[in-house]
């Protein structure tokens, strides 16, 4: 039904990029509603390419669905970009859920507010009713190295939307602890333990 | 909140993705060198669905792209058919693991597939075989993105082979993921409890609203209250693990602060066989006991303990009978005798966080004298309710039916009593070890004979330290 309700808000709102773009934009919202949804990212990233500036969001709406939250959420502009269009911002916080950032994905939600319609509006409060749970405790020192890991990750990769987004998560986290451990906005390449650990890895 | 992670792997299959492209009227290079920009930067992200949409896109458009023929060959070449991983997700979401398993071992047989390898073993762990599972997990914790679910997984391994201070180290890693830490924190404080050796100390003070003039429901009540002091402490030695041979031994004190003459000591030393799981197994066990009441000989006790343990349906079955052979010392040797009891047992979730259990249970007691023989039956129930991680909520209740075996003279009645019995209480953990337990039990005794007509009421606050090595 959400997939449908994308496909329609497209249609009705199709307006910049040439006439080739709103082709290829109309192409990904069907596939996108029968959740041919490889399919449908290919014609959203052409109609990127022909000069769609809205095809962005929907790519970010589908690599949601085909389990690309880091790369959706680079796609929306990051777990805070300006809210646009309900399902799409519903769709942000969705990505930010996924890849674990749950504040991001808190904020994301919470902004929807009344504009969303009482489906969406229904899932986004299950989904935030979660969030509450995985955070109703203290987070551990553990979680804010992690998050702090993924950022200095992801500032190697030159992946800045990301990297800004996982060190705004693991300050955040920080700051609910009592000692306030990592509240501070460090630098992503700081000496943490766990950014350590995951440097190590292969 | 595993079900969410887990779909998040999910990539979507396109159907016949290698089946011939059909050529649009006209051909487009323009708009095919645009599919073929996307197939090439899918395919380098390695996302191979993609890529073969954009290829064929692009070939459909122009037919005579050799870059996007010779990017769509390659593609389908390399595995035939539909993506096992895909495959396998498919199925292990259907409650197909053994056929998920086959789909992963394929998805890895071209390499290393981390992905793959943390699916295929939690679908091992599902169907119980612990060994297969374990190499995968380890393979898949290797990746930052699946560390904490395969330490997750891995803890709950660990905490099945009676491994307590790895799963406690494992559960510890597997927190630092916010959507597991809740699960991680709670199973991390079990295994710190848990283990080959483990030892606890109870101290617990309260009041009796009503004082036993003997232990175990032999007599009525005083009619008169005090107040209360306890002390237990307990060893359990898995020789093996979990499943094998065990040791237990134990004492305990159970002191009124003034009534001091019906004050209760004891000790007991058991030897038992566990052979399965928590889904299912069995035990037996043998108990010595002893005790002393109002600091003098009371009871010596050779207990049998037999019961087994299956889960179906979402339903675990317990069926349990112990047999004790009671020699009373004293005034108290007419209760000297075999008593009995067996109970019928089902436990159920209720929801994520509560645990449900109905109970029947038969008992008999055989004695030197048939006045005091009984035979009792009745049912029971349970409630657990994990409040928060660190706190929880327990509620028993049973209604027991009673019946002596012979009038007796000196009550001039043959005895029957219907016992109610209520407990709520609440623990909360303290630490990985301490734990704070504040209880309510209560009993009301129904009995045609007036003088075992009671009620009772016993509030207690206590703590509880357990260590698990």
């Amino acid at each position: 039904m959400i997939a449908a309700a994308l496909s329609l808000a497209l249609s009705m709102s199709l307006s910049a990029g040439g006439a080739g773009a709103g082709e290829h934009l109309l192409a990904g919202a069907g596939l996108f509603r029968e959740a041919r949804y490889a399919e449908a990212l290919v014609e959203f990233r052409v109609a990127q390419r022909l000069g769609a500036a809205e095809a962005a969001g929907y790519a970010g709406a589908t690599l949601v669905q085909l389990g690309r939250p880091d790369e959706a959420l680079e796609a929306f502009g990051g777990p805070d970009a300006p809210a646009r269009d309900a399902l799409l911002d519903y769709y942000r916080g969705l990505a930010a859920f996924d890849a674990r950032l749950y504040l991001a994905a808190d904020r994301a939600l919470t902004s929807l507010g009344s504009r969303a319609g009482p489906r969406i509006a229904g899932q986004a409060a299950r989904l935030r009713q979660e969030i509450a749970t995985a955070l109703s405790g203290e987070p551990p020192r553990t979680a804010v190295d992690w998050y702090l890991a993924r950022c200095a990750e992801y500032r190697g990769q030159q992946r800045e939307v990301l990297a800004r987004a996982f060190c705004r998560e693991s300050s955040e986290l920080g700051a609910r602890r009592a000692d306030r451990y990592g509240a501070q906005p460090r630098s992503a390449s700081e000496p943490a333990s766990q950014a350590k650990l995951a440097g190590s890895r292969p | 909140m595993i079900a969410p992670l887990l779909a998040a792997l999910t990539l979507a299959v396109a159907s016949e993705p290698c089946a011939p492209v059909e050529p649009l009227p006209q051909p487009d290079p323009a708009s095919a060198a645009l599919y073929r920009e996307v197939g090439d930067s899918e395919q380098a992200a390695g996302h191979r669905e993609p890529a073969l949409a954009a290829y064929r896109d692009a070939l459909r458009n122009d037919p005579s792209d050799t870059k996007a023929r010779a990017a769509l060959d390659r593609l389908c070449r390399a595995p035939a058919g539909a993506d096992p991983f895909q495959e396998g997700l498919r199925r292990m979401q259907a409650g197909q693991p053994r056929e998920a398993i086959a789909q992963f071992e394929q998805a890895r047989a071209g390499g290393p597939d981390p992905s793959a390898a943390l699916l295929e073993g939690i679908c091992w762990y599902n169907l119980g075989d612990d060994d297969a599972a374990a190499p995968l997990l380890r393979e898949a914790e290797l990746r930052p993105e699946h560390r904490e679910m395969a330490s997750y997984y891995r803890g709950l391994v660990a905490l099945r082979e009676g491994s307590a201070s790895d799963a406690a180290r494992l559960f510890d890693v597997a927190s630092a993921d916010p959507a597991l830490e809740h699960l991680s924190a709670g199973l991390a404080r079990v295994a710190h409890r848990d283990g080959r050796l483990v030892l606890s100390i109870v101290a617990e003070s309260g009041w009796d609203s009503n004082v036993s003039l003997a232990p175990g429901g032999t007599f009525g009540p005083t009619s008169a209250s005090d107040g209360t002091y306890g002390l237990s402490a307990t060893a359990l030695y898995r020789i093996l693990g979990p499943s094998g041979p065990y040791l237990r031994a134990s004492g305990f004190l159970h002191d009124q602060f003034q009534l001091g003459t019906y004050d209760l000591k004891g000790v007991d030393g058991a030897v038992g066989w566990q052979v399965g799981r928590a889904d299912r197994g069995a035990l037996a066990e043998y108990d010595l006991g002893y005790r002393t009441f109002g600091m003098n000989p009371f009871l010596t006790s050779h207990q049998l303990l037999g019961s087994g343990w299956l889960g179906a349906g979402g339903v675990v079955w317990t069926a349990s009978w112990l047999g004790r052979f009671e020699s009373y010392d004293g005034g108290f040797s007419p209760f000297s005798g075999f008593l009995q009891h067996g109970e019928l047992r089902a436990t159920f979730p209720l929801g994520d966080r509560a645990l449900a259990g109905l109970a029947y249970g038969l008992g008999h007691d055989s004695t030197e004298r048939s006045v005091l023989d009984f035979t009792e039956h009745g049912p029971g129930a349970l409630l657990r309710l994990g409040v928060t991680p660190r706190l929880r909520f327990g509620l028993d209740a049973a209604l027991t039916f009673r019946e002596y075996g012979a009038f007796d003279p000196t009550l001039s009645a043959r005895r029957a009593d219907q016992y109610l019995d209520g407990a709520v209480f609440t623990e909360y953990d303290l630490s990985n070890h301490l734990m704070a337990r504040v209880a309510l039990t209560g009993r009301k005794a129904f009995s045609n004979v007036d003088a075992f007509d009671y009620a009772k009421l016993v509030p207690t606050v206590g703590l509880a330290w357990i260590g698990g090595w």
